[in-house]
């Protein structure tokens, strides 16, 4: 009878030992799925913002046509990308393609000292300001929600329960994920 | 330890300092329910917890007030407001924190709120005036890590936790005083000079729970500063250039000094002996020597003698 009572104890907390387990596992793929969205919410503000960056230049530099085909391929690969990584790349695709953008405008200083030009150009670099701070988020997410997936006991039961590992939101391989250890005083 | 860890164990030490307030004010109305009549004890703590309702309620107008924050128009200081845009979305926050602004010469910042909905950044115009761009960002990350690990939240506790005390303990002492013999129960002289040293002490045990909560908790900001933006230095140079700087802020209310991102208090630490060392047990922050040390630590650098000579931030907003 003891035994049974001994069972019936393990069993229980075994049970919420699981409970437990797979909630937070729940919370981390939640966090990263949010930190996620932040990233397309930029990077669909900067794609819709290359149309009218390339209609203004066109106007000062009709000839430059290379250049804003590229753009525009670019444009179109972020668009298309299906995987964080693909998205990682293509857009440092298309960063390349507007610095090449830039340098052309450089030689026209009609179109430097258009209001409209500055005014976009301003807008870019603030939204390529805020996917590289949502790359971090992103980032950081991807890592813990990895590490409660890929550690033990977990690493056996999450992919039946539908957990898999997620890919980071980063070009030529490295993580950007920040490391800081820290060991506090007082 | 990583960061996300620090949190957690954070969190523990939370809760047991917030339990460790309760078990104070308990201990608060025990001595004068003691000491006095267990009704009055009673109404004691009940008061209390009204009084601390009423402190949560209208904590954030209070802090407002308290460190002379204005509110600015949704169209002024747009580059700062980006600034803090960027940070929040890099800390993942669910709405951008307000922004506002202390026209005071001292280089300081502070975040409050309770919930991170709800929650703004406050920076003085000297920080705008002194710090450069890159270490502008690294203090308003600091502050956002405040908000992001709940301290805005548990700091607000801690000073109305603290207060309520000081309050109870106050109105106890003066009534077993003043208001002495008539109704006191039997309890003897004993109970009595027991509650009267307990009351006395009270304040100053609550002060040193809120003290000590607060410090830790630079040290993780700092340290979620430097997670945030990927750069401890930004961080270190931010704290250095806190440190050269000699004004101190206007409003140095001690009921909110723990909120700055630098003691707006005291200017001198590190350098107390003796006796005096014991005074660092009531600081609210750290010395900055320590925190630019652990930055140093958390990046590998080593701060340069000099501080790099770039353009303030206020000459991007246009504010002389």
């Amino acid at each position: 009878m003891l035994w049974l009572w001994i069972l019936i104890g393990v069993l229980v907390l075994l049970g919420i030992l699981f409970v437990l387990g797979y909630n937070r596992l729940v919370r981390l793929r939640n966090e990263v799925n949010t930190g996620w969205a932040n990233i397309e919410v930029q990077l669909e503000r900067r794609t819709d913002l290359i149309p009218n960056l390339v209609e203004i230049v066109r106007g000062y530099a009709a000839h430059e046509r290379g250049v804003f085909d590229e753009v525009t391929r670019a444009r179109a690969g972020v668009q298309q990308a299906g995987s964080p990584g693909a998205a990682a790349e293509a857009n440092a695709g298309l960063t390349v393609a507007l610095g090449r953008l830039f340098a052309v405008a450089e030689a026209y200083p009609d179109l430097k000292a258009s209001e409209n030009f500055s005014q976009l150009q301003d807008e870019l670099t603030d939204t390529e300001d805020k996917i590289s701070a949502a790359r971090r988020y992103y980032n950081a997410t991807v890592m813990n929600f990895n590490n409660g997936v890929q550690s033990l006991p977990w690493v056996l039961f999450a992919r039946p329960l539908g957990f898999r590992a997620r890919e980071f939101f980063s070009a030529e391989g490295d993580t950007g994920v920040p490391q800081v250890t820290f060991a506090t005083g007082s | 330890m990583t960061l996300q860890e620090q949190i957690r164990s954070n969190r523990l030490r939370s809760a047991i300092v917030i339990f460790g307030f309760a078990l104070l004010l308990g201990v608060v109305g025990g001595l004068i329910g003691a000491a006095l009549d267990l009704r009055l004890g009673i109404v004691a703590l009940i008061g209390a917890a009204i009084y601390g309702i009423f402190a949560l309620i209208s904590s954030r107008r209070m802090i407002a007030r308290m460190t002379g924050a204005q509110e600015v128009g949704p169209d002024e200081l747009r580059p700062l407001r980006r600034l803090v845009e960027n940070v929040s979305i890099a800390a993942g926050l669910p709405v951008t924190p307000d922004v506002r602004l202390v026209d005071d010469p001292a280089p300081n910042a502070f975040a409050a709120g309770l919930r991170p909905q709800k929650s703004y950044v406050g920076v003085t115009t000297g920080l705008l005036r002194t710090m450069p761009k890159r270490e502008l960002e690294a203090v308003l990350a600091h502050e956002i890590s405040h908000i992001r690990h709940r301290d805005t939240y548990l700091m607000t506790m801690a000073t109305i936790f603290a207060g309520v005390i000081a309050v109870i303990a106050d109105i106890g002492f003066r009534m077993l005083i003043y208001g002495g013999g008539r109704s006191r129960r039997g309890g003897g002289v004993l109970v009595a000079v027991l509650a009267i040293v307990g009351l006395i002490l009270a304040p100053y045990a609550a002060l040193l729970l809120r003290m000590s909560l607060s410090r830790r908790r630079e040290f993780l900001a700092d340290a979620g500063s430097a997670e945030l933006l990927n750069d401890p230095e930004a961080m270190a140079l931010a704290l250095r250039r806190l440190q050269l700087d000699t004004t101190s802020i206007a409003y140095a209310d001690a009921s909110v000094a723990h909120l700055w991102v630098e003691s707006p208090t005291s200017r001198v630490d590190s350098e107390r002996r003796g006796v005096l060392a014991l005074s660092s047990w009531f600081d609210t922050h750290p010395p900055l020597e320590q925190r630019i040390a652990a930055m140093e630590e958390v990046g590998g650098f080593q701060l340069p003698e000099r501080l790099p000579l770039d353009e303030p931030f206020a000459s991007e907003l246009g504010i002389a």
